[in-house]
C-alpha cells in the first residue's frame, strides 16, 4: 500500500506546485495545520501523566508552532493570494484543532493512541515534505525552510517511534494499533469527502429552494428601516416568556 | 440551599460561561481559555466543566441553564431577511440554512445532552436583554440608562432600557440590517483586517490619521434625527453576501482596499517606504480616522438620546461596540452622563454572565447584589500543579513565593521584559495584571521592543499602562465618567503633557492611552508591583499587554505561559510565584 499512497502523494503534489496561486494555498494549508496541531500537542503537554514524555511533547509543540510562522511567512513572500486567507493569516489566528465535543486529541485517544496517532501523521508529513524536494516542487526559499522542517519532522517520527517500540515491549499491539490510525485517518478524510459532497447536493436543494419557495414572497418581505423602533412589551409571564427560543 | 444559574452563550464568536450562586459570580470564563483557539465559538463544554468543579456540583446541581439568545428570533430573522433581498440573497441562503439545520435549530436538546441538564430547565434570554444585563447589574447604579451596541442579536443591533432596581425595561431598539458594530466591520475588513479581531487595529490605526473622508462616509452611516442612526444598505451587503461586508460603492468613496498585511507606513511613522507607500497608507490611516470619529459621534448620539429617554445620570454600556475605548472615553469626557459603566467583557463573551443575572434578578425577582468590580473570575490552576509542570519542562523554577511582586518590579526596573501569571484569568478580553506581559514604561524603544520581538504584532499597535490608582490622575487626564471603565481598560484617553516623555512606551502617536487604573483592594499583587516599580523609578505604571502572541488566545496555564515564553523574546517568567529566567 505504501507505493500506492506514494504515487498518489507524487502526482498530487506534482499538480499542485504548477497551478499558479496553488502553492500559496497549500502552504497556507499547512500553516494552519502546523498550528492546529501544536495545540493538539501542547493539551498532551499539560495532560500526560509521564513526566518524562511532557518535555517531548512540548518541544515538538514548539516545533510545530515555528512551522506555521515558517509556512505563513512563505505564503507572505509569494506574494497576494486569497484575500480572505490572507486576512486569516495575518491575524495568526488559528482556525480548528483537533478539538471535538469539549475533549482534546489526547483525552479522546489517551496516551497510547495518541502516540500512535503522532508517528502516523508526522511519517505522512515527512514523506509528502519528502516528494516537494526529490521533485523539486518547491521554490528555492520554501525547499530551504522545508529542508529545516524536515529535520524536526524526523524527531517527532523518532521519538514517537522509540515510545510505540518500548510499547511492543511491554507487549501492546502497535502494529495494530498503527494499522487503525492509518486505517483511522483514510476513514476520516473518506467521511471529510462525504460531508463536503453532502454539503454541495444540499445547498443545490437549498438553492431550489430557494427560487422556489421564497420568491413569492419577495413582495410581501421589506428590510427594517434606520433609526429607533419601539419594542413590544413582554410578556407579564417571565419565565413562561424565558422558555422560549423564539 | 442554594440557586445555581449557569449562563451559556456560544455558536456566533467568543463563547463563554458564568455560574452564579444565589446570584453571586462564582466563576466565569471564554471557552478559549481551554480551546487555545482565540475566539471560539463551540458550546464551551470545558468552560462549564471547570467552573463546576470549581464550584464542587455537578451538572445535576443546576437549577437553571440560560442561553444567551433566542435561537428561533435570530432563524426568523435570518429567513425574513433572505426573503427581503431575494435574489441577491441566493448564495449565503444555502449556507446559512446548512448550519442551521444541521446545528443551531435544536438547540435546547444539543443544550441538553452537552451539559448535562434536562430540558425544563433551559431558559432563553434575548442577545440584547443579555448585553444590557451584564452592563446593569454589575453596576453600582439603581437607576441607568442602560445602552447596547454590537454586530447583531435577534434583530437587535442597537438597544436602549431603562435599568431600575433589579429590572430591565426596553425603551427602544435599532434593527437589522442597520448596524454600527457592521458598520465597523465592514470597515475593518476594508482595511485588510479580519472581522471581530481587527477592530482593535482599526481604532490603533486611526491616531495616525485624519477624519478627511467624512464627507464620503457620512453618506454610509447617517445619525437620525430621533436620536439614532442607519445605514446606506445600498453600499454594503452583510445582510445578503455570505462574505462581504461592503460593495463596490465604499471603494470608490475611499479608495481600494488594502490587502492584508500590507506594511503600515504613515506620515507619522514612515520607515524607509517610498512617498507613494507613505500616502497609501495615510488612505489607510484616514479612513480609520474617519470611521473610528464616525462611530464616536453616533455613540454621543445614542447617549443624548438616552439622556433624553431614560434621563438620570448613570449610563452602562454593553455589546461589542463598548470596547472601543476611545468612544468610551468621549462618552465619558462629553457625554450627558455623569457616569459611565462598561462591563468587563461588553462583547458577546459578556451575554453569559447577563443572562445568567437576568435569570436571578429578572425572572426570580431577587434584589440587587454587589458590584463587579473585578475580572479575575476565571480559570487558575493549582500552585503545585504549576511547579511540577514548569519542573517538568525544564524551567527550573525559583520559589520566590510572596516577594514575587517586588521581584517582578525589579525585573522591569532592569529592562526586563515580564511574563506575569497570577491567580485566576480575566474574563473579558483585556489582561488586568493576572495574565500580563510587562515592561518599563518610559522609553518609546520599549514598546518597539514589545511589538516586534515579543509579542510579533504591528508596529503601529500602542500599549496600555497599568497604573497605581493613587497616582492616576497626576499622569492622566481621566474624567471622573471614565474613573470606572478605566478599572478594566476601556477608557482611552490623553496622557497629562508633562508626563508624556516620561511614558514613551505607553503614549500613542496622538498622545493617548488606554490607560487600566489598578485598585488596592481588587488586585492587591499587581498593585505592589506597580507600586514598587515607581518606588524604584518615579513612575508608579508600568506597560501592560496581554500574555499572548498574536492571534492566540490569552495563556491560561503554566503550559500556555511557558510556550509563549519560549517563542517570544520575553525575560523573565512569573507562575504563582515562581520565577522562571530565559536561558
Ligand atoms: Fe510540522
Ligand atoms: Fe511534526
Ligand atoms: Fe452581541
Amino acid at each position: 500500500m505504501g507505493w500506492l499512497r506514494r504515487a498518489w502523494i507524487t502526482v498530487a503534489s506534482e499538480v499542485a506546485w504548477r497551478i499558479p496561486g496553488r502553492p500559496q494555498r497549500l502552504l497556507h494549508a499547512f500553516s494552519l495545520a502546523e498550528r492546529g496541531s501544536m495545540v493538539d500537542v501542547l493539551f498532551a503537554a499539560e495532560a500526560t501523566p509521564r513526566r518524562d514524555l511532557r518535555r517531548k511533547y512540548f518541544l515538538h509543540a514548539l516545533d510545530e508552532g515555528r512551522h506555521a510562522r515558517v509556512f505563513a511567512d512563505r505564503v507572505r513572500a509569494l506574494g497576494r493570494g486569497d484575500r480572505a486567507e490572507a486576512a486569516v493569516e495575518d491575524s495568526g489566528q488559528l482556525v480548528e484543532a483537533g478539538i471535538s465535543g469539549g475533549l482534546t486529541l489526547f483525552e479522546r485517544l489517551g496516551e497510547d493512541d495518541f502516540l500512535a496517532f503522532v508517528y502516523v501523521a508526522e511519517a505522512d508529513a515527512v514523506e509528502q515534505f519528502g516528494v516537494y524536494l526529490d521533485r523539486g516542487l518547491a521554490d528555492p526559499d520554501t525547499a530551504l525552510e522545508l529542508r529545516t522542517i524536515l529535520k524536526d519532522e524526523v524527531f517527532h517520527v523518532s521519538y514517537s517511534r522509540a515510545e510505540l517500540e518500548r510499547m511492543r515491549k511491554d507487549g501492546k499491539p502497535v502494529d495494530r494499533m498503527v494499522r487503525n490510525r492509518r486505517l483511522r485517518r483514510l476513514w476520516e478524510r473518506y467521511l471529510r469527502l462525504t460531508r463536503d459532497i453532502g454539503a454541495r447536493v444540499s445547498g443545490v436543494w437549498l438553492t431550489l429552494l430557494y427560487f422556489v419557495a421564497l420568491g413569492p414572497f419577495r413582495l410581501v418581505a421589506r428590510l427594517e428601516r434606520g433609526g429607533w423602533h419601539p419594542v413590544p412589551p413582554r410578556a407579564p409571564d417571565a419565565l413562561a416568556a424565558a422558555r422560549a427560543e423564539g | 440551599m442554594a440557586t445555581w444559574i449557569l449562563g451559556v452563550s456560544a455558536l456566533y464568536h467568543d463563547a463563554a460561561v458564568a455560574l452564579l450562586r444565589d446570584g453571586v459570580v462564582v466563576a466565569a470564563v471564554q471557552e478559549e481559555r481551554f480551546s487555545r483557539l482565540k475566539h471560539d465559538a463551540a458550546l464551551p463544554v470545558r468552560a462549564a466543566r471547570w467552573c463546576m468543579a470549581e464550584a464542587g456540583i455537578g451538572p445535576e446541581d443546576l437549577d437553571w441553564l440560560v442561553f444567551y439568545e433566542k435561537p428561533l428570533r435570530k432563524f426568523e430573522r435570518i429567513l425574513s431577511t433572505s426573503v427581503a433581498t431575494f435574489p441577491r440573497s441566493w448564495a449565503s441562503f444555502p449556507r446559512q440554512m446548512h448550519a442551521w439545520l444541521g446545528d443551531k435549530l435544536w438547540l435546547r436538546g444539543n443544550l441538553c445532552s452537552t451539559f448535562g441538564v434536562r430540558p425544563e430547565k433551559v431558559l432563553f434570554c434575548e442577545h440584547h436583554l443579555s448585553h444590557a444585563a451584564s452592563a446593569f447589574y454589575g453596576s453600582p447604579h439603581d437607576n441607568a440608562a442602560v445602552l447596547c451596541v454590537d454586530g447583531v442579536g435577534e434583530w437587535a443591533t442597537t438597544s436602549l432600557w431603562r435599568g431600575r432596581g433589579h429590572t430591565l425595561e426596553p425603551v427602544g431598539e435599532v434593527r437589522w440590517p442597520h448596524s454600527l458594530g457592521l458598520y465597523y466591520s465592514a470597515i475593518t475588513a476594508h482595511l485588510g483586517f479580519m472581522v471581530n479581531e481587527g477592530e482593535f487595529k482599526v481604532m490603533g490605526m486611526a491616531a495616525y490619521g485624519r477624519p478627511r473622508f467624512d464627507p464620503q462616509l457620512a453618506q454610509l452611516l447617517r445619525l437620525e434625527a430621533d436620536g439614532a442612526f442607519s445605514v446606506d444598505l445600498d453600499a454594503f451587503r452583510w445582510h445578503w453576501h455570505p462574505t462581504e461586508a461592503a460593495g463596490p460603492r465604499l471603494a470608490e468613496l475611499v479608495g481600494p482596499a488594502r490587502f492584508p498585511g500590507t506594511p503600515f507606513t504613515p506620515e507619522l511613522a514612515p520607515g524607509d517606504a517610498s512617498p507613494a507607500q507613505v500616502a497609501e497608507s495615510q488612505r489607510h490611516a484616514d479612513i480609520a480616522a474617519t470611521a473610528q470619529r464616525q462611530v464616536e459621534a453616533a455613540m454621543l448620539h445614542l447617549a443624548h438620546h438616552a439622556k433624553a429617554q431614560v434621563g438620570g445620570d448613570a449610563l452602562c454600556l454593553a455589546g461589542g461596540v463598548a470596547l472601543n475605548s476611545v468612544a468610551n472615553h468621549r462618552l465619558a469626557a462629553q457625554g450627558p452622563f455623569a457616569h459611565l459603566w462598561v462591563h468587563p467583557a461588553p462583547g458577546d463573551a459578556g451575554g453569559a454572565l447577563g443572562a445568567a443575572w437576568w435569570v436571578w434578578h429578572q425572572v426570580l425577582g431577587h434584589p440587587r447584589g454587589a458590584v463587579l468590580d473585578r475580572a479575575d473570575l476565571g480559570r487558575s490552576t493549582p500552585r503545585a500543579r504549576s511547579k511540577d509542570w514548569l519542573d517538568d519542562l525544564g524551567a527550573h523554577p525559583v520559589d520566590v513565593g510572596d516577594e514575587a511582586p517586588e521581584r517582578a518590579a525589579a525585573d522591569l526596573a532592569a529592562g526586563r521584559v515580564v511574563g506575569w501569571l497570577e491567580g485566576r484569568c480575566e474574563w473579558g478580553p483585556r489582561a488586568l495584571g493576572h495574565r500580563s506581559i510587562l515592561a518599563d514604561p518610559r522609553e518609546a524603544q520599549m514598546r518597539d521592543r514589545v511589538n516586534a520581538h515579543v509579542k510579533y504584532r504591528e508596529p503601529f499597535r500602542p500599549f496600555a499602562p497599568s497604573v497605581i490608582a493613587a497616582a492616576a490622575g497626576e499622569w492622566f487626564d481621566i474624567p471622573p465618567a471614565a474613573a470606572a471603565p478605566a478599572r478594566f481598560m476601556l477608557s482611552t484617553g490623553p496622557v497629562r503633557g508633562d508626563r508624556r516623555e516620561s511614558l514613551g512606551a505607553v503614549t500613542h502617536v496622538d498622545g493617548t492611552a488606554r490607560v487600566h487604573v489598578v485598585d488596592p483592594e481588587t488586585s492587591p499583587a499587581y498593585h505592589r508591583l506597580i507600586a514598587h516599580f515607581g518606588e524604584l523609578t518615579g513612575v508608579p505604571a508600568v506597560l501592560n499587554t496581554s500574555f499572548n502572541l498574536k492571534g492566540e488566545p490569552v495563556v491560561a496555564t503554566a503550559v500556555d505561559a511557558m510556550a509563549t515564553f519560549v517563542r517570544s523574546g520575553l525575560d523573565v517568567l512569573y507562575v504563582d510565584g515562581y520565577r522562571v529566567e530565559s536561558r
